[in-house]
């Protein structure tokens, strides 16, 4: 999705400048400094027919000096450009959380971020604005602790220069820790299954790295989880894209991958132990109905079997079958009537 | 001791020569003379507002005030007061100035006797004197407790020399006396000066100081000055408007007591009732006098029962039994005369036993006339007599028909069959054989049969059945045409008098005229709180006048809010009654009530709990004016609770509340844009910074987004050679309607329709555009040569306003 060279610095640098040269010009014609983002809501994310993703639709909301919280978003904005713009010419990185922490530096209070959901926000919303990803302004997130294991043989540029792993054999009972940029990996060769573990909520770089892993090895992709709302939204955002980063969907989403289940289906038909669902379990079903990435059949045949029902299961309840059932059975079953195997 | 009569204590200026005033004289006069007034004032003192040197320090300046005020008022001058309280030794002084019209030697005595000397009723007018019981009093207790007499110094009005005179009242003999007289040198043209020395402290300091400034709050015409031992204090005078006249009314009916409808009922003149409700109160013409009298003929005399005469076809025969009755008149009269009372009797629904008479009378005329013969008293009472019995044959079954129809529920038959039945054996058995009862022996019929009608026929009537049977039958009983009792019979029997109060209040009377009451009027409050406290905002309502009882009265209210005001507490409440402050007794007010039953919270105050005295910096000022005040005491400290009153304190209050709040919500979104704009003037030139920092380009000028930003009304000026261009923006939701006033240095020409004014080699050159939400409006006008221009900008708050001109 990006390579780090100087070139790409440059231009992600000058796309920053010209958002802020924008501002200026609004100012300087005596126009109120505005800045108009697409509304990043569930109800204005669309399916993009070519690209097989969703993305977002044609909502825009503008944040405009004329309130005081929207004139300290685009203060903010403008300072977190400054940085950024700043960070690359210096050839530098930071973490998400660095900046909101280097935010409380800044000598003006109203330009410091409340909280890091802010800070975060704000780099997305820079992104949309600047077409710009933020690995290319030199931002990384925290590591996320995703992992991946099998027989996967790549090359990765590290500081320390390029090594060359193999991610069954040369890699601890932990596995092989994907990196904050997957696009500094070079795939060599996969010889069978991979099983990459996602940690909850997949971050932008396990999407990137299993969206590369089915478009250049072709490998098909299948996403087991518990069966509960939100583990839907988990295969949703590796399937379909998430809401925040539909920007990115493109880059992020593997639309080919799969649910494997826990389905509410195997709820009933393996008799599996359940937990009764929640009012927030209740109320995220509800919500999943109403979102346009679920608006399939076969998820509004789930989802409301489910609220039927009542109840969620656990990945690991499949073990009150015996521990084998999964590999044995389950599987083999599911993914037989996948087509996968 | 005390009268509970409303408003016996009364007193006008003790320079005024009238001399109405104090029930406890009268009471005095009656029953007192045998004690001393010494020892009367000493049991007393505590009602009389002087039962602790403190008070009675605060007493006697309020006194001595009100009077000078009304003095003042009363000879048309505008009062200028002055007051001082001075150490003496081991007593204080208080010496209070005026200028009003100063009194004579002669009258004197009456003023300062006024404890010895009343007059008979309440002057119904609004007066402070209301309040107090006199300078009288304070004189008394200067003397009981120094020992000196009172001094007095008095010009009149073109009177020559100032008089100096020296008063003790002789409390053996209980007579005001001067001892000492002489002319005296002083430097008011006219006015008077008393100077009591007294037992006294100023530990009601507070409230002394409190009760001089809420004077001066309610007397904007007046010019107050208090000078104590721990300060001075001037209240200046804010308008020579002097309160309107206040005219005395008579009471009106719905006003009075017993009490004083006895002692106006001993005065009169009026021979007759009629002539005495005519002549004595307000309101009562010969139409209502009448209602007045036929209400008293009910109580007085009760009523007759009208009966439904019996119709020609019915056993008992009204022609058969006057023509048995009437002997020794010849054949052809006496038929004449039977049908004719028969057919007269029959015409009738109802006929009552004085109607009968009537009806016998007419028809004995008639026949006399006719026959030559004389149908004499005799002959008459026997037809009467005879005419009657058959008339009262059957109560029963016209009782039974008013029973029943009374009786809504429905009542087994037998009962209400029962009821007439029995009803109809005491109309039977009473002593009148007129069938005339008054209500009470009525109801005390229906009481007992209704009991035996339960036990004997196992009906019940209720309380309310009975009251409604009573009703129903007192409607169709009769008022008699009798006499009312002449005045001097009423007023020596109280229970006639009684009846009298009663059938007064019972009448409809339109409410009694109220342009008697003076308001101090809504500006003039204003003023009053204006000069008074440093505040942000003023609002008055006067109301329209209102009833209680038979005394109309009028409340005015103001608010005072923010500026010097004391924040961080409740606010302050000043109560006032014919513009006398209330000092004492806040809590037992009416007024102070009111206060804490309205929602403030509504109207922008703080109010902790929802209910309750209010905070914030606030002044709330309630008057009541009225010929009669309710007071909850003798002491006068406080507005009883009567609901009338207590709705119109809401209703004025809640008037200039809604002022307040509309102020309040101004303040505040002006705050809010206030707040707002000071949070953008600080983040957009940091914004505008950063920008030209970050893009390498040169400061940025950001008024004009700044003026857009805020929804501004933005205002540019352009000069293009000769031509001077005035650009009006409204960047606001709403239309706006700028005042421009360019001060420009030379002859403008061609001035865009606006008007041009010259002055000392300037002209004002001054349009008003209206200019809709989102439009800019352009002013154009030309000078010659350099000028130098200063435009100004009024119509539009500060807040909304962006002027680069």
């Amino acid at each position: 999705m990006s390579t780090d060279t100087p070139e790409a610095d440059a231009e992600a640098r000058e796309q920053l400048i010209d958002l802020a040269e924008e501002f200026y010009d609004q100012f300087a014609s005596g126009e109120v400094p505005r800045m108009t983002i697409p509304t990043r809501t569930k109800s204005n994310i669309e399916y993009d027919e070519d690209k097989n993703v969703w993305v977002y639709g044609d909502r825009k909301s503008t944040r405009s000096a004329k309130s005081v919280s929207g004139a300290q978003k685009l203060l903010k904005s403008i300072y977190a450009i400054d940085f950024l713009a700043r960070q690359l010419k210096e050839n530098r990185s930071s973490t998400l959380r660095e900046l909101y922490y280097l935010s409380e530096s800044w000598d003006l209070d109203e330009a410091q971020f409340n909280d890091q959901d802010e800070s975060n926000q704000l780099v997305e919303d820079l992104e949309i604005v600047s077409g710009v990803t933020r690995e290319d302004f030199h931002m990384r997130p925290e590591e996320s602790g995703a992992t991946l294991m099998g027989p996967l043989y790549l090359r990765e540029q590290t500081r320390r220069g390029e090594r060359e792993i193999h991610c069954q054999e040369d890699v601890g009972e932990g596995g092989y820790q994907i990196p904050n940029n997957p696009d500094t990996i070079e795939f060599l060769d996969c010889s069978d299954a991979l099983i990459v573990h996602l940690k909850g909520q997949p971050a932008r770089a396990t999407r990137r790295i299993t969206k590369r892993l089915h478009d250049e090895l072709d490998l098909p992709v299948v996403v087991f989880t518990d069966g509960d709302p939100w583990s839907y939204r988990i295969y949703g955002s590796v399937a379909y894209g998430s809401i925040k980063s539909a920007h990115l969907s493109e880059y992020l989403a593997t639309p080919e991958a799969d649910f494997v289940g826990i389905q509410p289906e195997d709820i009933v038909e393996y008799d599996l132990p359940t937990d009764p669902l929640s009012d927030s379990d209740v109320n995220a079903l509800e919500s999943e109905l109403e979102d346009p990435r679920f608006q399939t059949d076969y998820w509004r045949e789930q989802i409301e079997l489910q609220l039927d029902i009542g109840k969620k299961a656990e990945q690991q309840s499949l073990a009150s079958r015996g521990l084998d059932f999964v590999t044995d059975t389950y599987l083999p079953e599911r993914l037989g009537e996948m087509g996968v195997v | 001791m005390f009268s509970t009569d409303r408003g016996t204590y009364t007193m006008t200026s003790y320079q005024s020569q009238l001399g109405e005033g104090a029930g406890i004289a009268e009471e005095l006069a009656e029953s007192q003379r045998a004690i001393s007034i010494a020892e009367f004032f000493e049991k007393n003192k505590h009602m009389l507002g002087f039962d602790s040197g403190a008070r009675a320090l605060v007493t006697a300046v309020k006194e001595a005030v009100d009077n000078s005020l009304d003095a003042c008022e009363e000879a048309g001058i505008l009062p200028d007061i002055y007051v001082e309280i001075e150490e003496a030794g081991d007593y204080y002084r208080l010496t209070v100035e005026d200028n009003g019209p100063g009194i004579t030697r002669e009258q004197l005595p009456k003023v300062f006797g006024k404890l010895l000397y009343g007059s008979r009723f309440h002057k119904r007018e609004q007066n402070r004197g209301q309040q107090g019981i006199g300078i009288s009093a304070a004189v008394l207790y200067a003397q009981l407790t120094s020992g000196k007499p009172a001094k007095i110094t008095s010009r009149t009005k073109g009177g020559g020399e100032a008089e100096y005179f020296e008063l003790i009242i002789d409390t053996d003999e209980n007579e005001p006396e001067i001892d000492v007289a002489e002319s005296a040198a002083w430097d008011r043209p006219h006015g008077t000066r008393i100077e009591l020395e007294m037992e006294a402290n100023m530990r009601a300091r507070q409230q002394l100081r409190d009760y001089v400034q809420h004077t001066a709050v309610v007397n904007p015409h007046a010019r107050i000055e208090l000078r104590e031992p721990a300060g001075e204090f001037k209240f200046e005078r804010a308008t020579d408007q002097l309160p309107a006249e206040t005219e005395e009314i008579r009471p009106h009916p719905h006003g009075v007591e017993l009490g004083t409808l006895l002692k106006m009922l001993d005065a009169t003149d009026s021979y007759s009732v009629s002539g005495f409700l005519q002549g004595e109160f307000t309101r009562v013409g010969g139409t209502t006098a009448e209602k007045v009298i036929d209400n008293f003929r009910d109580r007085h005399f009760g009523r007759e029962m009208a009966w439904c005469p019996p119709r020609a076809h019915e056993a008992a025969d009204v022609e058969a039994a006057v023509a048995d009755a009437v002997a020794n008149k010849g054949r052809e009269a006496t038929a004449a005369f039977a049908e004719r009372v028969a057919a007269a009797a029959g015409d009738r629904d109802r006929i009552a036993h004085h109607e009968l008479v009537a009806v016998i009378d007419d028809a004995a005329e008639g026949i006399e006339a006719e026959f030559d013969t004389t149908f004499g008293d005799t002959v008459r009472e026997n037809a009467v007599a005879a005419a009657w019995k058959t008339i009262t044959a059957d109560r029963e079954s016209d009782l039974y028909a008013i029973v029943d129809g009374a009786t809504t529920t429905r009542k087994d038959d037998a009962g209400v069959r029962g009821m007439a039945e029995r009803i109809a054996a005491k109309f039977e058995r009473a002593e009148d054989d007129r069938d005339r009862l008054t209500r009470a022996t009525l109801a005390e019929f229906v009481r007992k049969s209704a009991a035996d009608t339960a036990e004997y026929d196992d009906v019940t009537f209720g309380e309310t059945a009975r009251e409604k049977v009573v009703d129903a039958v007192w409607d169709v009983m009769e008022t008699v045409p009798d006499d009312p009792p002449k005045v001097r019979d009423v007023a020596d029997d109280r229970d006639a008098a009684s009846e009298l109060l009663e059938a007064m209040r019972e009448t409809d009377i339109i409410s009694p005229p109220t342009d008697c009451l003076a308001p101090i009027t809504e500006d003039l409050v204003l003023e009053g709180l204006r000069k008074e406290f440093d505040a942000d905002f003023f609002a008055a309502a006067t109301r329209d006048a209102s009833v209680h009882g038979g005394d109309p009265f009028i409340v005015e209210a103001g608010i005072a809010y923010g500026g010097d005001l004391e924040d961080g507490g409740s606010i302050e409440v000043m109560r006032f009654a014919n513009r006398v402050p209330l000092v004492y007794q806040r809590g037992a007010c009416a007024t102070t009530d009111v206060v804490k039953t309205i929602n403030w919270r509504n109207y922008g105050l703080d109010q902790p709990g929802g209910t309750g005295m209010p905070n914030g910096p606030a002044v709330v000022m309630v008057h009541v004016a009225s010929t009669n005040v309710p007071f909850t005491s003798e002491s006068k400290d406080a507005v009883a609770n009567v609901p009338e009153i207590e709705d119109e304190i809401e209703l004025a209050i809640r008037e200039a509340a809604r002022d307040l709040k509309s102020y309040l919500n101004k303040r505040r979104s002006m705050e809010k844009r206030r707040r707002k704009q000071d949070k953008l003037a600080t983040i957009l030139p940091e914004m505008a910074e950063k920008l030209a920092d970050v893009t390498s380009r040169e400061e940025l000028v950001i008024g004009d987004s700044l003026a857009r930003i805020m929804s501004n009304v933005l205002i540019d000026r352009e000069v293009e050679g000769d031509t001077v261009r005035l650009t009006v923006e409204n960047n606001a939701d709403t239309n706006a309607s700028p005042e421009l006033t360019d001060i420009v240095s030379a002859q403008p020409r061609d001035t865009d329709g606006a008007s041009v004014v010259e002055m000392d080699d300037e002209w004002f050159v001054k349009w008003e555009p209206t200019v809709a939400s989102g439009e800019e409006a352009v002013l154009e006008y030309t000078v010659e040569g350099d000028a130098d221009f200063d435009l100004s900008v009024g119509g539009v708050a500060d807040e909304k306003l962006t002027v680069n001109a």
